[in-house]
């Protein structure tokens, strides 16, 4: 499970001092409001937050709430490279009920349907879910293997962040304090794209993934093509392997190169054990989903252009 | 009208609690109350060499901050429990367990007292600590209590012997015949040990206590609990009062399972509202659930000796039950699983010892089956190992050592009334066991098992009942049975209903409450319907006399030709001479007066079990028979099993609603279902990794059965209500073993250990393939 992770990214403050929480109206009054506070902490849909805080792993002075920021932060849309733009304040259930998202990312639609659970998505938001740097998360490895960028805004300045540069480790992101996520772009996929995401779970059907699997190729006539390959929950954080990639870009698809392509990705990784299996176990887990999840895009629909 | 028993009435409370408009404990505000918060021992097994509250004291908002210490000045030997009087109100010198309660802060704002917690500081002084049940119980393994303290509370349990200088607090035994000769005259014998982890009951209202101290009247209880009798009379003690000047009420529990039995916050919350002299409610977190309360951890060897053409001529049990830091009823759960570990078989040749071992975990308990899902676990699950070894069919061995009427039980106790051949004919019919399953080639296999299970009723215990009659003819049942969620009003009311010949609706059963109701033992073991159920029905007798006897010369009629029907009194035979309650009731006291009032208790027989043999001639007050059938489908790479079907056959004696029965059988089913497939408390040096539901996990609707089946058996029991015995457990006992069982089909593989997760499952393929999963 993925709670246990003590953020090192904040101070605490002394115990017993009151939690203030205000909500600014402007983006630049909330990243001062997070730059005059060690202890200050944002608060998307607060369904990570929440629990860090009840369990003690976090003591915030003071709480940023974001929601007052939809009209900047919220929203989707395509921008002029026409890349989908989704807004850090959107919720993972307004993601999932999208159109638009649907039409180029239903990947990204079919892993919401079954991230938490509903009253969870209602609440929580697409930055939060970022931001949180859990590596027990299912929407991570799908954007990092379509190429997404994260849009952060700070004390000193706004930058982009390439996905595969957010994740640290575990339970630790790029993002600078007092550095706010503003929005994500994902890349328009080539057309023919087929891809798939693959999530197990060990102990019950309503858990963080013990293991997801995220993977997008194109079929150049019988070859593959733009193998992108990314795993999440079994390491400290979501990785995009390059290696297998490799092995598996202009290949024939066949049998034994999906069962090579997972044998490679097991030994390519140091799995960590946790609540849902041990290190043998999540590598013994890599080599079936990494296999079956190859063979499950290879009967995904193709992307058409659009 | 209608019979009242046998009726599927849908739960009388249902339209109010889905509206949201019954009272649970939980919900309950007064006027000046305080929250109490509580500060946990962070360690094991720790002297407290200071426990320094000043900060805390000081801090906004705070009334008061009370230690073990503060305890003593109003009660000064502050030790409570069913079993054992072990368990100190809040932690004296030593801490036992990671979790323990050492001090308490009271305020009006719970998250006043919640901050406040932050400034209380503790200095341990670690000792040694012990966590697994078979080490705790070995010479020299670090002692949890340096002295015993047994309890006198309970008839079943003042023969315990408990032991001193040793983690064993109660070393229970069965001999019956010589199993070492009969093993030697064995073809085969069989050994395996079998673990079973601690899990948590989990109800979704919490464990919760709100007390008033009551001035000049009684000190007041409102607790969550399943034992408002047991509570009234410990904290009487504990107090040196009479049970007259505590008060104990319940409302509707919002689940129980076990985890609300006997005393839990009561006591602390008794001593604050004393201290504090204001009203004070404690209502623990579900995180702080899980430390107060486990089902027990065990670790069970069972050794059996067959006969070539599959007799089972010996069975040796040998059970550790991880109690924790405190005996709760695990002394209870001790003999209760211990007499029944061989299993629903005819053997002659029994030996069984059952250790209740201290360590430096939270406190275990009963948790819906008293023990018996972990023992069945053990012997359903040899049994398979056993046909298979023999070749023979696993149902068709269960029916040559079936235990059947007029035979002893391994405690010396005939069995009867008893649907053992009855459940599992059932099973096979349901299971279709007699046509071949196809197990499948590829990566998914299926498999079929079945599993039966016998648990004893709990004796010798006592419910009372009063019920009266208003002066407008309308019923009320007084009566100390707690509905947890089970729906005894609704059954209760039935049984009323029917002595009086009413509607069940028109009855109504009161809640709990020591001021009106009169003692029960405690709406535990599957008790209720049979004890509350005939004391019912003995005053439900006595007002229908009182009836008859009145009308008898209103109507000119002979008493003995008179009966009940629908709220009149009539003369047989006589269709136009009747009257009804209200008008009788009239003649009697004046228009819409006066109290008609009977009473009924009973209380079950019993013979105390030969302390060195275990043997009695009444041990059980009834017998709860099941089967279990389930059929899965295993994915063999990564060991994840899914249940396609679970079949739960279970005699109850008499449906008294079938529905309610039904849904009994299936919730009982689908919470063993959570312990056999997932659910299992994980500690770490003593520490629990995994408390809370966000990480320990309960089943989801997506983790469920396919289909969830129940068949009912009827073999009336000779003293029941109308032929009715318990059965809130009978659906738990077998389902482990059962979907253990279907594994072992689809795969020839055996798991030893609950819970079946992905991953035992898919060691114990690759072990069984020859090549086990590296680390
Ligand atoms: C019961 C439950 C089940 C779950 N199951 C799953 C699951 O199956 N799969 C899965 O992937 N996830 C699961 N999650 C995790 C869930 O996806 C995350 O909790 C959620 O996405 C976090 O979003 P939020 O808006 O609520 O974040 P918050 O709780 O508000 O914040 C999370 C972190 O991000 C920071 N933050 C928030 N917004 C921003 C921003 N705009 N810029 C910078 N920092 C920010 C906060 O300060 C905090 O550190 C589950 C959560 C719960 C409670």
């Amino acid at each position: 499970m993925s709670i246990l992770g003590r953020s090192a990214r904040r101070a605490n403050p002394p115990e017993g001092v009151p939690l203030d929480y205000i909500e600014p109206a402007t983006l630049g009054v909330a990243v001062e409001l997070l730059a005059s506070d060690e202890a200050a902490r944002p608060l998307g849909g607060g369904t990570a937050l929440m629990l860090l805080m009840r369990y003690g792993f976090l003591r915030p002075s003071r709480l940023v709430g974001l929601r007052r920021l939809a009209s900047d932060l919220g929203g989707i849309s395509v921008n002029d490279r026409h890349e989908l733009r989704l807004g850090a304040l959107t919720t993972l259930r307004d993601l999932e009920l999208s159109r638009q998202v649907a039409r180029s990312a239903p990947v990204l639609v079919e892993a919401l349907h079954i991230v938490g659970n509903v009253r969870v998505r209602n609440a929580a938001t697409l930055g939060g879910h970022l931001a949180h740097g859990d590596p027990h998360q299912d929407l991570p490895p799908i954007l990092l293997a379509m190429g997404a960028r994260a849009h952060a805004v700070g004390p000193r300045g706004s930058r982009w962040i390439p996905l595969d540069q957010l994740n640290l480790g575990y339970y630790q992101t790029a993002l600078e304090p007092a550095e706010l996520l503003t929005e994500l772009a994902l890349p328009v996929q080539p057309e023919g794209t087929q891809g798939s995401y693959t999530k197990f779970t060990a102990v019950s059907a309503e858990d963080w993934p013990a293991l997801g699997v995220a993977v997008f190729f194109r079929r150049d006539q019988d070859r593959l093509a733009g193998v992108r390959l990314a795993l999440s929950a079994a390491m400290d954080r979501p990785q995009r392997l390059a290696g297998v990639e490799a092995m598996l870009d202009g290949e024939r698809p066949s049998e034994s190169l999906f069962q090579a392509a997972a044998e490679t990705a097991s030994s390519a990784v140091e799995p960590m054990a946790d609540g849902g299996g041990s290190t043998a176990y999540k590598r013994e887990m890599i080599r079936v989903h990494v296999r079956r999840a190859l063979e499950k895009t290879m009967r995904a629909p193709a992307l058409r252009s659009g | 009208m209608p019979r009242q028993a046998g009726r599927s009435l849908r739960r009388l409370e249902s339209h109010a609690k889905v509206t949201g408009t019954v009272e649970y404990v939980h919900n309950l505000e007064l006027p000046g109350m305080l929250h109490g918060k509580i500060f946990r021992s962070t360690v094991p097994h720790a002297r407290l060499a200071r426990v320094d509250v000043a900060a805390a004291r000081t801090a906004p908002g705070v009334e008061q901050v009370i230690t073990g210490q503060d305890v003593l000045s109003i009660i000064p030997d502050p030790y409570y429990g069913p079993a054992f009087h072990d368990q100190p109100i809040l932690a004296l010198e030593k801490v036992r367990f990671a979790g323990e309660p050492v001090a308490i802060v009271l305020a009006a704002d719970p998250y006043a007292a919640q901050a406040a917690l932050d400034l209380i500081e503790v200095e341990y002084e670690e000792l040694p600590a012990v966590y697994n049940e078979v080490e705790a119980a070995l010479k020299g393994a670090p002692l949890v209590h340096d002295k015993l303290r047994p309890g006198s509370m309970f008839a079943d349990l003042i023969h315990v012997r408990p032991r001193s200088g040793s983690n064993v607090h109660v070393d229970y035994r069965v001999r019956r015949g010589d199993v070492e000769e009969a093993f030697r005259a064995s073809e085969r014998v069989f050994e395996d040990t079998f673990h079973t982890p601690a899990v948590a009951a989990a109800p979704l209202e919490p464990i919760v206590t709100v007390a008033e101290p009551g001035g000049s009247g009684p000190l007041t209880i409102h607790s969550a609990t399943q034992n408002p009798s047991f509570v009234r009379g410990e904290l009487a003690r504990l107090l040196g009062w009479p049970e007259n000047r505590v008060r104990v009420r319940t409302a509707f529990l919002g689940g129980g399972f076990g985890g609300k039995q006997y005393i839990k916050l009561e006591a602390l919350a008794a001593a604050s509202t004393l201290l504090a002299q204001r009203p004070v409610k404690i209502s623990l977190t579900m995180d702080e659930q899980f430390v107060t309360i486990t089902r027990h951890a065990s670790t069970i060897r069972m050794k059996t000796g067959v006969s070539a053409d599959g007799r089972i001529l010996a069975r040796e049990c040998e059970i550790w039950w991880n109690g924790g830091a405190y005996a709760d009823i695990g002394p209870r759960v001790t003999q209760k699983a211990g007499f029944t570990s061989a299993g629903p078989y005819d053997i002659e040749n029994v030996s069984i010892d059952s250790y209740a071992v201290y360590t430096n975990l939270p406190p275990a308990g009963a948790l819906r089956g008293f023990g018996v899902p972990q023992v069945n676990w053990a012997h359903e699950t040899q049994g398979d190992r056993i046909a298979r070894e023999l070749g023979m069919d696993p149902l068709e061995f269960r029916l040559k050592n079936l235990l059947r009427n007029g035979r002893p039980q391994a405690s010396g106790t005939i069995l009867q009334d008893s649907g053992t051949e009855e459940v599992t004919k059932e099973v096979a019919s349901a299971m279709r066991w007699a046509e071949p399953l196809d197990c499948g080639t590829g990566t998914t296999r299926r498999g079929r098992g079945v599993a039966l299970a016998i648990k004893a009723g709990v004796t010798p215990t006592t419910s009372v009942a009063i019920v009266t009659l208003a002066g407008d003819g309308s019923c009320t049942v007084y009566a100390g049975t707690v509905d947890v969620g089970q729906g005894s009003q609704t059954v209760l009311a039935q049984i009323a209903a029917e002595g009086l010949a009413l509607r069940a609706e028109e009855v109504r059963v009161i809640h709990p409450d020591t001021d009106a109701t009169p003692y029960d033992m405690g709406s535990v073991g599957s008790r209720s319907t049979f004890h509350m159920g005939l004391a019912i029905q003995g005053a439900t007798e006595q007002v229908s006399r009182q009836l008859i006897e009145m009308a008898a010369p209103v109507l000119g009629a002979d008493a003995a030709d008179l009966e009940l029907y629908d709220g009149s009194v009539v003369a047989r035979g006589r269709g136009d001479a009747e009257i009804s309650f209200r008008e009788l009731m009239a003649t009697r006291f004046g228009k819409n007066t006066g109290t008609l009032v009977g009473s009924g208790s009973f209380t079950a027989s019993y013979d105390t079990p030969d302390p060195d043999t275990g043997q009695s001639d009444d041990v059980a007050v009834f017998w709860m028979i099941g089967a279990v059938g389930a059929e899965v489908t295993v994915d063999t790479e990564t060991g994840k099993v899914m249940v396609q079907r679970l079949v739960n056959v279970a005699d109850v004696g008499k449906a008294i609603n079938p529905l309610l029965v039904s849904t009994q059988l299936s919730g009982g089913a689908l919470l063993q279902f959570g312990y056999a497939m997932s659910e299992e408390m994980r500690f770490e040096e003593g520490q629990l990794v995994n408390s809370g539901l966000a990480q320990y996990k309960i089943p989801t609707m997506l983790d469920m059965p396919k289909s969830v089946e129940v068949v009912l058996v009827e073999v009336p029991h000779r003293n029941g209500p109308l032929g009715a015995k318990g059965m809130g457990e009978t659906g738990t006992l077998a389902v482990s073993a059962a979907i253990g069982n279907a594994v072992f089909d689809a795969l020839g593989v055996q798991v030893k250990e609950l819970p079946l997760t992905p991953e035992r499952v898919l060691r114990a393929i690759r072990a069984g393939a020859g090549r086990p999963l590296e680390d």
